[in-house]
């Protein structure tokens, strides 16, 4: 009964984002028109045959630049996700498995990034390493550590003391060794989920950044971008502000379902265990 | 400790550099009426009888002034405000022409070096006390003080002599034909010596309105002075600070405002609805797009003039700015009477283009770096466009927007650009406006250099003859349209919404708002 | 007891420490130069280097982290470039606005999210578990920012219900006041209440797993001494625990909604800090912040000791 359910969730989640990526791999290969090219005689068209969502601003074609960006999207997702939680599980599995002084330093540089709103640590990055695509995924990245290190941290910290673990231990196993060979094949679910769930949040800051114009630059399209482009427009053309905010919404909506999904059949398993 | 009394603020409104059409986040609204001057299709026919009941107003700003102190500050918001908390000796009118203000005449020495100004009597400052000549000397020293920015504009003045209680003299070094403009700016305010250490915060001056209360960042209250030499007609002026332009429409049409400026594509929101008057100025200000002559392929002549035939500025300006502006083809509005209409020197031909291109041996292409200041939608906007058009005859130019702090110190102070978009504002002396194009000049960021230029920028200060000095002008005007040191787009229209029972609104040739002849009809 | 109370408040101070350092350096990278900026375009060679000079920018960086740290310690966070007036008065202006926001989003929030919450986990696997669900996930991937813009439009531009802009205080009617910040709230309450709904969800339904509250019977205990014993300390913890985990995120949201709302709160004054390079009132806030945060954490744990001593300090943070 309850599998099922889980699974009606998983199963949408997954919908979502195979449109969204679908989207993604059809626009490298086909795309309705160039997205970046402008028809400023055509600006402000209605949704049509040519022109699916209709035109922004300079008569560029919505749909294609929507197409476009969810490459942008999904990149600065995975890619800073994947970032931040390698260096994050790095430093959470040093706090975990030294003593005194360097751990408790470590965590509390790691509480420091923590206190940070998110969105001010990220403009705070951007504006030392500049605007753009690869300064936004770092930046996203730098975010997504500390996340990642708190729960690696208490992970491994729980798993140290797990009967095998000390088996382990005392057969002379070395200190990596015990890591990658006992402790993260245990905790790979778990950071496989908060994995999935970040890809969201990931995704969310990156159209912050470009809503607030730190992110993606013009004339290139980004969902955020076109948010902040069409803020100008909201008592003219409040159309404008849907397209890109409902596929936006759509993709985060997607990937966070999957990592929900995943994280309750964990709890579950865990449950009955 | 000594407060840090130097005025820093990036004044997005700053000084020369004016943007026009930029509203969004919380930048620039001022700029919308900025300069704007005359030929205002005031439509306040129907009723101009004044309302005796209604007298306070409310309008918008987008940004907070940079204090309220006139001799500490650059920015265009402070000078908006305080144009109405303090006066000048000498006022401008809508249409450029000079008329009394402190001063109630004024009388210029035969060899133009020395001004003699008679004082208006009996007028009092904001805590009650008489001003005098005293008041104006002081205020002048204040204004060419170290900690004043504008003090190096006025490093001409060598003397002030006070003669009597209500004469006062100004002595030159050097003679400057258009002296007596330099006593109309809103930052030659008189001010109250002893409440000058708290002007910013509590300014004290003679003019028709006193400060009442301001919270930044929320609103800033002026009330009616009323001892002042010529009473305003409204009691209270309310500004409320609202960065975003969308919110000023909305409050406008909710009856919450009863002024703002608007940009191009807001104004069809007001269109045909008689609850709203829609203003028209034209501004005293240029918009265009600077060309880094230090860059290799942009020291060529051909390849500016390229970039000039390659872009279509009427739909340029359509895009951009609804087409809320006239088209120019030299750094000159077309408001000041020294214009000269140079359109037709360069037309948009992207044949031609291509064709000087390859001329200049970059038949292959070419690729720039264009600079865009992100406080300046507009400015975003028409690079795009720009770039986009740039694109068909071969030219790539990638675009970085920069915040106005990186624009300042590495584009304009640096000169580390290709091309870039901005606006220039033009003073009551149209030789602030073009001096830059000198060779040595601070602010030629253009890094242009002509022989006949410079000179003429010298004659030009001391030709006393008014038609030989607007025939060098007009010299000037041309050879910038044929040398093309930039692509001059357009001089912006200033629009300006208010609720139709609002009266007596007009724009100045020098960014100001002028409150006190403002008026609800019945 | 007395060794964790002294020990937390040692790592905090720690952390705060390593926070202001931080920020400082990061803020030392930004390009742009106040100087230039308070000048424009009428910077002369000479006079930037007059006023850099007597803004105290030419220091080495440690040099002006130390004058910083040591007006910092004395209650002086240094005058703003942009105001010309001392920040923590800036910080204290504005405080009222984003207070106001952050508590009335909450006291949205928090029943809503309360009553889904614990209905959902009640009827787990019904249609109401469902709908809460869903709620909390669309509230989740919803971006504040987009749902603040539509707001916007529809219901104060279209419908005209509630003022466009600005903060009405409270000295000018509670209900005005109240008014001016409701939509804004409304937009950051959306955003919280995905996280709320998951946190009550899912300790209603570890509770109701665990069921002590049958297990105290069995010991004897009165069911109203078992409702005051752990009902009510779970009461004292929920909140704080709420409070605590949200603030971040509600400060965050604030920089996006008051800059559409044209609040002023210290989003806004952050947003402008950030665009005017204005340094010392953009540390100010940091450290204001993120203080906060670090504060209200530190005292959530201290608390969490006192009240539960059973807790275990450290774990995982979700």
């Amino acid at each position: 009964m309850s599998k099922l359910k889980d699974n009606k969730l998983l199963v949408f989640g997954l919908i979502l984002v195979m449109i969204v990526i679908s989207i993604c791999v059809v626009s490298f290969f086909y795309l309705p028109h160039d997205p970046n090219a402008m028809n400023t005689s055509d600006r402000f068209q209605s949704p049509s045959i040519e022109y699916l969502l209709g035109t922004d601003q300079f008569g560029r074609d919505i749909f294609s630049r929507i197409m476009v960006s969810s490459q942008y999207a999904l990149l600065i997702g995975l890619v800073s996700v994947t970032l931040g939680s390698f260096l994050g599980l790095i430093l959470g599995a040093i706090a975990a498995t030294s003593k005194g002084f360097v751990q408790s330093i470590l965590m509390r540089i790691i509480d420091g990034f923590m206190a940070f709103p998110g969105i001010l640590l990220a403009m705070m990055l951007v504006a030392v390493l500049g605007k753009g695509l690869w300064n936004a995924v770092i930046a996203i990245a730098i975010f997504m550590v500390p996340v990642f290190a708190r729960l690696s941290y208490s992970l491994v910290l729980d798993q140290k003391n797990n009967l095998y673990v000390k088996a382990a231990k005392s057969y002379g196993a070395s200190k990596g060794r015990i890591i990658f060979k006992h402790i993260l094949p245990t905790i790979l679910p778990r950071l496989i989920t908060q994995f999935s769930a970040s890809i969201g949040s990931a995704i969310l800051i990156e159209s912050s950044l470009s809503f607030l114009g730190l992110g993606v630059q013009p004339p290139d399209a980004s969902w955020g971008l076109m948010l902040s482009e069409s803020r100008q427009y909201t008592l003219t053309y409040p159309f404008l502000a849907f397209p890109s905010g409902i596929i936006l919404i759509i993709t985060v909506l997607g990937f966070n379902l999957i990592g929900d999904a995943l994280n309750d059949s964990m709890v579950k398993r865990r449950a009955s265990a | 400790m000594k407060r840090l009394k130097i005025a820093v603020f990036i004044s997005l409104l700053a000084v020369f550099l004016v943007a026009c059409g930029s509203n969004e986040g919380g930048e620039s609204n001022s700029d919308e009426t900025e300069n704007a001057a005359q030929a205002g299709t005031t439509e306040l026919d129907e009723s101009t009888e004044m309302n005796t009941e209604k007298k306070e107003l409310n309008m918008a700003l987008s940004v907070d002034p940079d204090g309220l102190d006139p001799h500490r500050t650059t920015a265009a918001s402070t000078f908006q405000v305080t144009n109405n908390i303090y006066d000048t000796l000498v006022k401008v009118t809508p249409d450029g022409e000079f008329e009394a203000g402190l001063a109630e005449s004024w009388k210029v020495s035969e060899d133009g070096l020395t001004i003699t100004f008679t004082l208006r009597d009996g007028v009092v400052f904001h805590n009650g006390r008489e001003m005098t000549a005293e008041d104006v000397k002081y205020s002048f020293n204040r204004l060419m003080d170290e900690e004043s920015p504008r003090a190096g504009d006025f490093a001409n003045i060598i003397e002030i002599n006070v003669i009597d209680e209500l004469t006062i003299e100004f002595v030159t070094e050097e003679l400057n034909v258009a002296l007596l403009s330099d006593f109309a700016y809103p930052w030659t305010a008189i001010v109250a010596q002893e409440a000058s250490e708290e002007l910013r915060n509590q300014p004290v001056g003679t003019g028709p309105f006193m400060l009442e209360e301001w919270i930044p960042q929320q609103q800033l209250v002026l009330t009616k002075n009323e001892k002042h030499y010529d009473p305003a007609l409204l009691e209270t002026i309310t500004f409320n600070m609202m960065p975003d332009a969308t919110s000023q429409v909305s409050a406008l049409q909710a009856g919450e405002l009863d002024v703002i400026a608007v940009t191009g594509d807001l104004v069809s929101q007001f269109e045909g609805n008689d609850a709203f008057t829609i203003l028209e100025n034209e501004a005293n200000s240029i918009q265009l797009m600077a060309m880094n002559t230090a860059n290799e392929a942009l020291g060529d002549e051909r390849v500016r003039q390229a970039i000039n035939y390659a872009v279509n500025k009427e739909a340029l300006i359509e895009t951009v700015w609804w087409g809320y502006g006239q088209e120019i083809g030299s750094h000159y509005p077309p408001i000041l009477k020294e214009y000269v209409d140079t359109n037709d020197v360069i037309t948009y031909d992207p044949e031609q283009a291509k064709e000087l291109l390859a001329d200049a041996g970059y038949a292959d292409g070419l690729e720039l770096d264009m600079y865009l200041p992100a406080s300046y939608p507009a400015y975003v906007d028409a690079g795009q466009v720009i770039a986009d058009e740039l694109g068909n005859v071969g030219i790539t130019a990638n675009i970085e927007i920069v915040e106005w702090a990186t624009w300042l110190s590495d584009i304009y102070a640096g000169r580390q650009y290709d091309l870039t978009v901005v606006g220039h504002t033009g003073r009551l002396d149209p030789y602030v406006l073009l001096s830059r194009y000198h060779t040595d000049s601070e602010e030629n960021y253009f890094n242009y250099s002509n022989e006949r230029v410079d000179e003429i920028l010298t004659l030009v200060q001391e030709e006393q003859d008014d038609t030989k000095r607007m025939a060098l002008y007009e010299e000037l005007q041309e050879i910038l349209a044929e040398e093309v040191p930039a692509f001059y787009i357009q001089s912006p229209t200033a629009l300006t919404v208010t609720s139709s029972d609002v009266a007596g609104y007009e724009a100045y040739p020098i960014d100001i708002y002028e409150m006190k002849d403002v008026y609800f009809t019945n | 007891m007395l060794n964790f109370i002294v020990k937390r408040l040692f790592s905090g101070l720690v952390v705060l420490f390593f926070i202001s350092l931080v920020t400082f350096i990061v803020l030392m990278w930004i390009p742009g130069d106040p100087a230039l900026l308070s000048l424009g375009t009428d910077a002369t060679p000479e006079k930037l280097a007059e006023l850099r000079e007597s803004m105290g920018l030419n220091l080495p960086w440690y040099e002006q982290y130390y004058q910083w740290l040591t007006g910092f310690l004395v209650g002086n966070l240094g005058n703003s470039y942009v105001f010309g007036e001392d920040v923590f008065t800036l910080l204290v202006q504005r405080l009222p606005v984003t207070i106001s926001l952050a508590v009335l989003s909450m006291a949205i929030a928090i029943p809503i999210a309360i009553v889904i919450g614990v209905l959902s986990a009640i009827y787990k696997e019904q249609w109401i578990d469902y709908i809460a669900r869903s709620v909390m996930q669309l509230g989740d991937a919803m971006p504040q920012f987009w749902l603040a813009l539509v707001f916007l439009v529809f219901f104060s531009a279209g419908l005209g219900w509630f003022p466009v802009a600005g903060f009405t205080p409270v000295e000018e009617g509670f209900f005005a006041s109240l008014h001016s910040i409701l939509l804004p709230s409304i937009v950051l309450a959306i955003g919280q209440i995905g996280p709320l709904i998951r946190i009550i969800r899912s300790s209603m339904l570890s509770s109701l797993e665990q069921d002590y509250m049958l297990m105290t019977s069995v010991n004897g205990f009165t069911k109203f001494r078992s409702i005051g014993k752990y009902a009510l300390r779970g009461a004292i913890i929920a909140p704080l625990t709420i409070i605590a985990m949200q603030l971040a995120g509600i400060l965050g949201g604030a920089v996006l909604v008051e800059s559409i709302f044209a609040l002023p709160g210290l989003g806004r004054l952050l947003l402008m800090a950030v665009e005017q390079r204005d340094l010392i009132l953009l540390q100010g806030i940091v450290i204001f912040v993120t203080g906060t945060v670090v504060v209200v954490n530190m005292v959530t744990d201290i608390l969490y000791q006192i009240v539960n001593p059973m807790i275990r300090f450290g774990g995982s943070h979700e």
